[in-house]
């Protein structure tokens, strides 16, 4: 039997690393796939839904979507608008995100070899339209 | 819906969002299966006149991360760009027709009503009006990510490690589109207008 060499790519397992630095006040909601879509639309309403108590009272939301999610942070976003009866107002900004994989090898014998990618994300401000 | 086949998308055409456009602006209108190779040429060599100002981005459904990725890659290779960022539905008109034969020889039309969420993004040399939603000053990296230094040292103990080598410089991806696991498109039930029956 011949000594196995380095591992090849091919024997490398890749792990998708979450993305760096995420705000995670109350107000932030971040949108993913994995996720029941009315699970998250209903989060949202809750969390903007007037009184303190409950859960709710947010005075804005800011969605995240990445990648795919940003379809789905978008209707979210534009749902919100519809049943909130004209109340709300939107502001999305589009911005690049820096994701970190890491390659591993299978046996522990090999340092990680990392490789970075970008990827594209939005985010909007769901905010009550100013009284006039 | 199972005997029934797609045989027609239409797209209803609706005015761009945005106030102000000289009618020969340049519209660049993403579709899914567009590349983002010719995109950006096209776009690149409009843009590098100095005759061209502004030039718009759209694109609904699975096109909508392509046409966010298109915009930061233009906002990276020129810098200096001003930026309005408008969400909205698209309303698609899509027939239907049953494979099955109706008794008189006619084939049964269904006409559904979708609507799917779109983007538009208008990209600007010259400053645009600050104060409108979704407007994003040029050269501003990453606004909403980093203003929060509180919540930073928070997590600064659970920083990704074991990055220790990188690569040349990364390409601006566009994975996950082709192998989506879930239909990506997500149109809720009581968005969708399935009675509309044209019996042709």
């Amino acid at each position: 039997m011949a000594e196995a060499g380095p591992p090849t790519e091919a024997e490398r397992a890749l792990r998708r690393r979450l993305p760096r630095r995420l705000p995670r006040r109350r107000s932030d909601v971040y949108v993913n796939m994995k996720t029941d879509f009315k699970a998250q639309l209903s989060r949202c309403q809750k969390l903007l839904a007037p009184g303190a108590g409950g859960g709710g009272g947010c005075a804005e939301l800011c969605i995240h979507g990445l990648g795919l999610a940003i379809n789905r942070a978008i209707n979210i976003a534009l749902q919100l608008e519809a049943t909130g009866g004209g109340a709300l107002r939107l502001a999305a900004h589009t911005s690049t995100v820096e994701l970190a994989d890491a390659a591993e090898p299978e046996g522990d014998s090999d340092e990680p070899q990392a490789r970075t990618r970008n990827n594209s994300a939005i985010h909007i401000r769901v905010c009550r339209a100013a009284p006039h | 819906m199972e005997n029934f086949r797609k045989v027609k998308t239409s797209e209803e055409e609706s005015p761009l969002p945005f106030s102000d456009l000289p009618s020969d602006v340049v519209e660049m209108k993403v579709k899914e299966g567009s590349k983002i190779r010719n995109l950006m040429g096209f776009a690149m060599s409009k843009m590098g006149l100095e005759a061209t100002r502004q030039i718009v981005f759209s694109g609904c459904g699975r096109a909508v991360t392509k046409t966010v990725t298109c915009v930061e890659i233009m906002k990276r290779k020129l810098g200096g760009l001003h930026q309005v960022t408008k969400v909205q539905y698209k309303t698609l008109l899509e027939v239907w027709e049953n494979k099955d034969l109706q008794p008189d020889g006619h084939r049964e039309h269904l006409t559904v009503h979708k609507n799917v969420p779109s983007i538009c993004i208008l990209l600007s040399k010259d400053p645009l009006d600050p104060n409108q939603m979704g407007y994003q000053p040029p050269d501003h990296p990453e606004d909403l990510w980093v203003d929060e230094t509180d919540t930073l040292e928070e997590r600064s103990g659970s920083f990704p490690k074991g990055v220790k080598r990188r690569l040349a410089s990364p390409p601006h991806e566009e994975e996950e589109e082709q192998h989506a696991k879930k239909p990506p498109l997500q149109v809720q039930d009581h968005q969708e207008d399935l009675g509309t029956m044209a019996g042709c």
